[in-house]
């Protein structure tokens, strides 16, 4: 029972949006409408499940004292506090979600500046790579390498300076020979996609069960 | 000789580090002005929006996170002053609630009256006494609005009226479901916008009602949730998508404009400040803004990148490391 029903669910389901998406009717239309409707309710509920298992495991973490426990706390705090003061707390006392407020200066003030940050670094790290591991070793890594300068060039003004040559070349590798390599990446992934739609659908593939009725 | 070339490719990654600061920090002080030639891929964005108006609508998707606010906010903020210039009315959406405050800053850029040539924002419950009047037409409003006692600032572009230029609707869940809801209805997707206004009573969602009726969806993504715009919203109902990605991902999105489904692209900052060019040379902005002021940083970073590639395969040749199995590491 455990396994058929969310089987059977599935397989209604999923051939129900195959069929209607063929119909062009006011009818499937409205099938259509109404599962949109549902679907954000649905993960709603999802939500409530993410945030109970969130807390489980930190708070678990917190209990045992597992190696980098305090960590936690930087996890579980935020978690309840941003809603509370966002949501609940009156303006008076610093909630509210516009300015001047805890939850403002959270996002504002610690958010984006952190995140920020991190991709930031990314150009620190990539400079050092680059110097470290980008090698002419063989002929393939050469023809990489020749490229990926052409196209750092062509991304840049500076590579207009060097000549109207050196821009045209690096879009003509990304309109053609990297659209040749990306569309039958794309086609790849897009088959392999639908071949696992379909294996969900029929109950081939099980995986997202978890293991329910076994 | 070997030693030499060995201690220089295991030279303390710290100067590497100190070198990128150097070039990303000093070009903000001594400006280059390098020259930025606009391609293809954004001039389609650029000439589709330049040929809309105010019976026309366009959707801005804030469809990124801080991370790539550097890339993705020069973009949303020149397409959304072209628009507002033409009086193209403009929804705003995000996938993500970092996307909506992010929105909501970049919005916030092109109203501070601080800056000349900025426009100027009338939320929807200030221009009450003049809706009630009957609302004929935004050139009406326009005059109605100055008749009242508005006068345009000096220095301002123009007046942006929420519910006729300008909806911010903001952040909802699944944004998939979201666009495929909105192929039949944008008001039941979003009954009010980000700040509890009703949306059934604006004058731009009575105009457009559903996705049908807008000419072209801007999506500024840092992740592949551009490509929802596509599969459910070209490929559904068919409405025209213009992309404003990284330039990491920017690659990955050319067999899209090729098929036709994408209209074009920006491409990182490089795409940005493009469209900055464009709006310049069209008359739009007095000069260009963040992106294009951005090049000459990625121009410097690019070449020591470039510089530092060459210097590391010549010691790695030069020094015979090539004919060895590993380098001593003190890396």
């Amino acid at each position: 029972m455990k396994r058929n029903v969310p089987l059977m669910i599935a397989l209604l389901g999923g051939l129900l949006m195959i069929i209607q998406y063929f119909i062009p009717h006011q009818a499937s239309q409205d099938v259509f409408n109404y599962y949109t409707e549902w679907a954000p309710l649905v993960g709603a509920f999802a939500l409530i499940l993410g945030v109970g298992s969130i807390t489980r495991v930190h708070v678990h973490k917190i209990r045992a004292r597992a190696p980098n426990w305090p960590y936690s706390y930087a996890v579980l705090l935020p978690l309840y506090l941003m809603p509370v003061f966002g949501l609940m707390l009156p303006v008076i006392m610093g909630g509210g979600t516009d300015g001047p407020g805890f939850f403002d200066f959270m996002y504002s003030r610690v958010q984006i500046p952190i995140q920020a940050t991190m991709f930031s670094m990314l150009a620190f790290y990539i400079a050092s790579a680059a110097f470290r591991a980008f090698r002419a070793k063989s002929a393939l890594a050469t023809v990489l390498l020749v490229t990926a300068i052409v196209v750092m060039l062509a991304q840049v003004p500076i590579g207009d300076l060097l000549g109207r040559w050196l821009p045209d070349t690096g879009l003509w590798i990304l309109r053609f020979p990297n659209l040749a390599a990306k569309r039958a990446i794309e086609l790849g992934v897009g088959f392999g996609m639908l071949a696992t739609c379909l294996k969900i659908i029929f109950g081939v593939e099980r995986g997202w069960l978890g293991g329910a009725g076994e | 000789m070997t030693n030499r070339w060995e201690k220089m490719l295991n030279i303390d990654r710290r100067w590497l580090y100190l070198l990128i600061a150097i070039v990303v920090i000093v070009p903000f002080f001594i400006r280059m002005g390098l020259p930025v030639v606009p391609t293809q891929e954004v001039r389609s964005v650029y000439d589709l929006v330049d040929s809309l108006g105010p019976d026309d609508a366009i959707f801005i998707g804030w469809d990124f996170d801080p991370g790539t606010e550097a890339e993705n906010m020069p973009m949303g903020v020149a397409v959304l002053r072209h628009a507002f210039a033409r009086h193209v009315p403009v929804f705003i959406t995000a996938v993500s609630p970092l996307g909506q405050g992010l929105a909501e800053q970049g919005v916030a850029s092109v109203f501070d009256t601080r800056v000349p040539g900025n426009f100027v924002y009338v939320p929807w419950a200030e221009w009450e006494s003049v809706r009630e009047a009957g609302y004929v037409g935004r050139d009406s409003l326009e005059s109605a609005w100055e008749a009242a006692g508005n006068p345009l600032p000096e220095g301002a572009r123009g007046w942006v009226f929420e519910g006729v230029d300008y909806a911010h609707l903001g952040y909802l869940p699944y944004f998939s479901l979201v666009i495929l809801g909105m192929g039949t209805s944008i008001a039941n997707q979003y009954p009010t916008d980000a700040y509890g206004n009703n949306l059934h009573d604006m004058p731009m969602l009575q105009a457009h009602k559903n996705l049908r009726e807008v000419d072209l969806a801007v999506t500024l993504a840092g992740s592949s949730a551009c490509m929802w715009w596509i599969l459910y919203g070209t490929s559904r109902v068919g409405l025209p998508v213009a992309f404003g990605v990284t330039a990491v991902m920017a690659t990955d999105y050319f067999p899209y404009i090729q098929s036709g489904q994408v209209v074009g692209m920006m491409g990182g900052l490089r795409g940005a400040a493009e469209y900055e060019v464009l709006e310049t040379e069209g008359g739009y902005t007095e000069t260009t803004g963040k992106a294009y002021r951005g090049m000459d940083v990625q121009s410097l970073a690019h070449i020591l990148i470039i510089l530092l590639v060459i210097l590391g395969n010549i010691a790695y040749f030069a020094g015979g490391f090539h004919k060895k199995t590993a380098l001593k590491s003190r890396r």
